[in-house]
């Protein structure tokens, strides 16, 4: 019994950091509209500087600076905002698919650095030397684990929170508008591209929030934890969850990540011995059946959007549109 | 108990299995389960976790471990270490496994150990990691014991590069490596060692996969004039950087890792150019049990082991199971982990890889004996950080294929390897 709680905890904690990770992606593609095809960019910005910031000192590498662990975490969050602006200055006048792929050769450019660049993330070695708080007091086992799962759920708490309050605030219509049609916000006097940055940056400082609580959580990150991968499985996550809705974002986070481990524990349960040794493959069926299945059935997700709009506001864009015929 | 209960309908499907098969094994009214995470969904990733299978036949055959059954889970690493990692955890507290096998890659070993394995007291066994940060972390005492590796190829094959650069007199070398963990690790190992024996570097260069060219990386290791280069590439990079560097008016003196041991790489440069290439690799052991792994791997799976890591996988499956054995039924990792050094003392009785092997090992280990494991990569014997040494061999290209020139014992390897220090 124990061990299923303490495999429990385990599962919790990695599903609680990539639903963080998921609803930063929303406020950028759900709500804005923006198609980040590069979010394991700013996962892996968040993570490897917030090793950076917190580790010990390494032989023959940057860092080490041993700083407290919610300093880490917050500095692993700015580096992933400064990158997400400088990205953002240079991408976000491209529309849809030209922004993914743009977002896309970030991140694959950034794997790449860090692949090479020894002496800033230890190249293909990857980034090692946190010690993890309170790792050694608590025996490192169930009990850590299950600090930490209380802390990732209370960050995970606080983002959606904000992020619910961000989308029902004036600003958050702002980013509807912008969504559904840019012209139309300019032409009230809104800045388009000002408030696209802006959600831009705190989608990614939210991704690289999610990226430091995971190298911290291992105290380890290599280039083979920011392949194009993660992107994939994150989108996914958000499109079966619901795009739109924070709860949805949570909740996909939760269900194919569950999806993802526990087609693998079943097989290896029940396949016969024989069939053991193509259990990974058919596992990548499996996945990839309850993913075409959701978007068959139910394409907007397991929660839809919830559409707020006044009755006027209906009117107006039906006499834009109509405008524009 | 609860183990056992919940896991009768398996234990029935596997005896019912053996019975079939006709193993004398089926007896057994135990299971211990062993864990592994390998990357059977990758194409190289496969026969090594089905060479690990066998071992674990072979064992139950010889009946069992402790008087148990053997049964090894098997879960795919799919290369993502977030999904390894969830499947190690999931081994390891739902299994109950005191003993996990895996992974291959590097970057899916390390969060494993540092986040499942040692915290949990699990005894880790990796027959590929190569990353030299596993040394590092079990000198800071992280591993707790915990972790071994039967890879042993860089850090030997790299001294074994200096000692044929010093035995042919070269007096400068530059070298072209891999640009992954492997590829980075084995050139700055090598580039140490060639300036410890007096080789000077004249340059380093990386290179990454699948490139149509490489001869911006080939001009920049020109540059230095070398006398001769080392090449830690595989074949296909290998193949186009060697066309462009003699084309562009290169040594032919070339010292190659092991992963260049390829005809593929010998057919697609040419032999007329490779007359001066001398390679590196861990030794095929001269023990009659080294024989005997090959010529029953090709009994048992219709062709030869060809592919990375299949002796390694043996060998790690092998000595996992003998500690095991050692440690006695229900054992703890640690206590696992504390009894590789009994199954692997060279002061013990030989014994071979193999079903017999294990078999009269187990009679060696209940009469209070130790044993000296003879396996497929060699006379294994791991440091205090849990890595290898092995013997290695160096070898040249001819009509014929691959020939060998010279054999470099296990003593040799590691008092070669002190000297450098």
């Amino acid at each position: 019994m124990i061990g299923v709680i303490s495999y429990l905890v385990f599962f919790s904690t990695v599903a609680a950091i990539l639903a963080i990770a998921v609803l930063g992606l929303n406020l950028q593609w759900g709500n804005t509209g923006l198609f980040n095809g590069g979010v394991v960019a700013f996962f892996g910005a968040g993570a490897y500087a917030t090793l950076i910031f917190g580790g010990t000192p390494q032989e023959g590498q940057l860092g080490g600076f041993a700083l407290p662990y919610p300093l880490a975490l917050l500095g692993g969050m700015f580096v992933a905002g400064v990158m997400a602006w400088i990205v953002g200055i240079l991408t976000l006048r491209l529309r849809h698919d030209y922004l993914a792929i743009a977002t896309f050769g970030v991140a694959v450019a950034f794997e790449n650095l860090m692949r090479n660049a020894e002496a800033l993330a230890g190249g293909a070695q990857g980034l090692r030397g946190f010690e993890r708080p309170l790792f050694d007091a608590l025996g490192g086992g169930l009990a850590y684990n299950s600090l930490f799962l209380i802390c990732v759920l209370v960050l995970l708490l606080a983002v959606y929170v904000f992020l619910e309050r961000l989308i029902r605030s004036p600003f958050g219509r702002l980013l509807r508008a912008i969504r559904e049609d840019e012209t139309a916000a300019r032409s009230l006097g809104k800045n388009p591209a000002r408030i696209r940055l802006t959600s831009f940056i705190t989608g990614s400082v939210i991704m690289g929030m999610s990226g430091g609580l995971y190298g911290t959580f291992y105290a380890f990150i290599s280039p083979q934890d920011v392949l194009p991968i993660l992107t994939f499985q994150i989108w996914a996550m958000l499109i079966v969850g619901g795009a739109g809705n924070n709860r949805g974002a949570v909740a996909g986070a939760f269900l194919i990540w569950g999806a993802w481990t526990a087609s693998g524990w079943a097989l290896s349960r029940f396949a016969p011995q024989e069939v053991q040794l193509y259990t990974g493959s058919v596992q990548f069926i499996l996945i990839g059946f309850v993913i075409v299945g959701m978007l068959l059935w139910r394409p907007q997700g397991l929660f839809e959007e919830k559409l707020v709009v006044s009755q006027q506001g209906r009117t107006a864009t039906k006499e834009l549109q109509g405008d524009r015929r | 108990m609860k183990k056992h209960m919940r896991n009768t309908s398996i234990a029935v499907g596997l005896a019912a299995g053996l019975t079939a098969i006709g193993g004398a094994a089926a007896a057994q009214d135990c299971t211990t389960k062993i864990g592994a995470v390998l990357p059977t969904s990758v194409d190289w990733g496969k026969p090594i976790a089905a060479t690990a299978q066998y071992v674990v036949e072979q064992v139950n055959a010889a009946g069992g471990v402790a008087g148990c059954e053997i049964e090894m889970v098997l879960r795919d690493s799919q290369v993502d270490p977030k999904v390894g990692v969830d499947a190690a955890k999931a081994l390891v507290d739902l299994d109950g496994v005191q003993v996990l096998l895996g992974a291959v890659s590097s970057g899916v070993s390390m969060p494993i150990l540092t986040s499942v394995t040692a915290p949990a007291g699990v005894m880790q066994m990796s027959c590929c990691s190569s990353s030299t940060a596993f040394t590092g972390l079990a000198e800071e005492g992280k591993t707790k014991g915990l972790w071994f590796r039967t890879f042993a190829t860089t850090g030997v094959q790299s001294a074994v590069a200096a000692m044929v650069a010093k035995d042919k007199g070269y007096k400068s070398i530059a070298i072209l490596y891999k640009n992954d963990d492997w590829g980075q690790d084995i050139g700055k190992l090598a580039a140490a060692d060639f300036a410890a024996v007096g080789v000077e570097v004249t340059g380093s260069v990386a290179l990454n996969d699948g490139q149509a060219s490489y001869r911006a990386e080939v001009t920049e290791a020109l540059k230095g004039q070398p006398e001769a280069i080392y090449l830690a590439l595989y074949p296909k990079e290998g193949t186009a950087a060697v066309r462009e560097w003699i084309s562009l008016g290169g040594t032919q003196n070339m010292i190659v890792a092991n992963s260049l041991k390829s005809d593929e790489f010998r057919e697609n440069v040419g032999l007329q150019y490779l007359g001066n290439t001398t390679g590196t690799d861990t030794a095929s052991p001269r023990s009659a049990s080294a024989t005997r792994f090959v010529d029953q791997y090709t009994e048992h799976f219709g062709s030869a082991p060809s592919g990375p890591g299949l002796s390694n996988s043996y060998d790690a499956t092998m000595i996992a199971l003998l500690a095991m054995e050692a440690a006695g039924k229900d054992s703890s990792g640690e206590e696992i982990a504390a009894m590789v050094g009994k199954v692997t003392d060279p002061a013990g009785t030989p014994v071979s890889a193999d079903a017999e092997g294990f078999a009269a090992a187990k009679e060696i280990l209940a009469g209070g004996g130790s044993v000296f494991y003879q396996g497929a990569t060699g006379n294994v014997r791991f440091d205090a950080n849990g890595d290898v040494s092995a013997p290695a061999v160096t070898w040249g290209f001819s009509e014929g294929g691959i020939e060998e020139l010279q054999y470099i014992s296990l003593d040799e390897v590691d008092s070669f390897m002190g000297s450098l220090n």
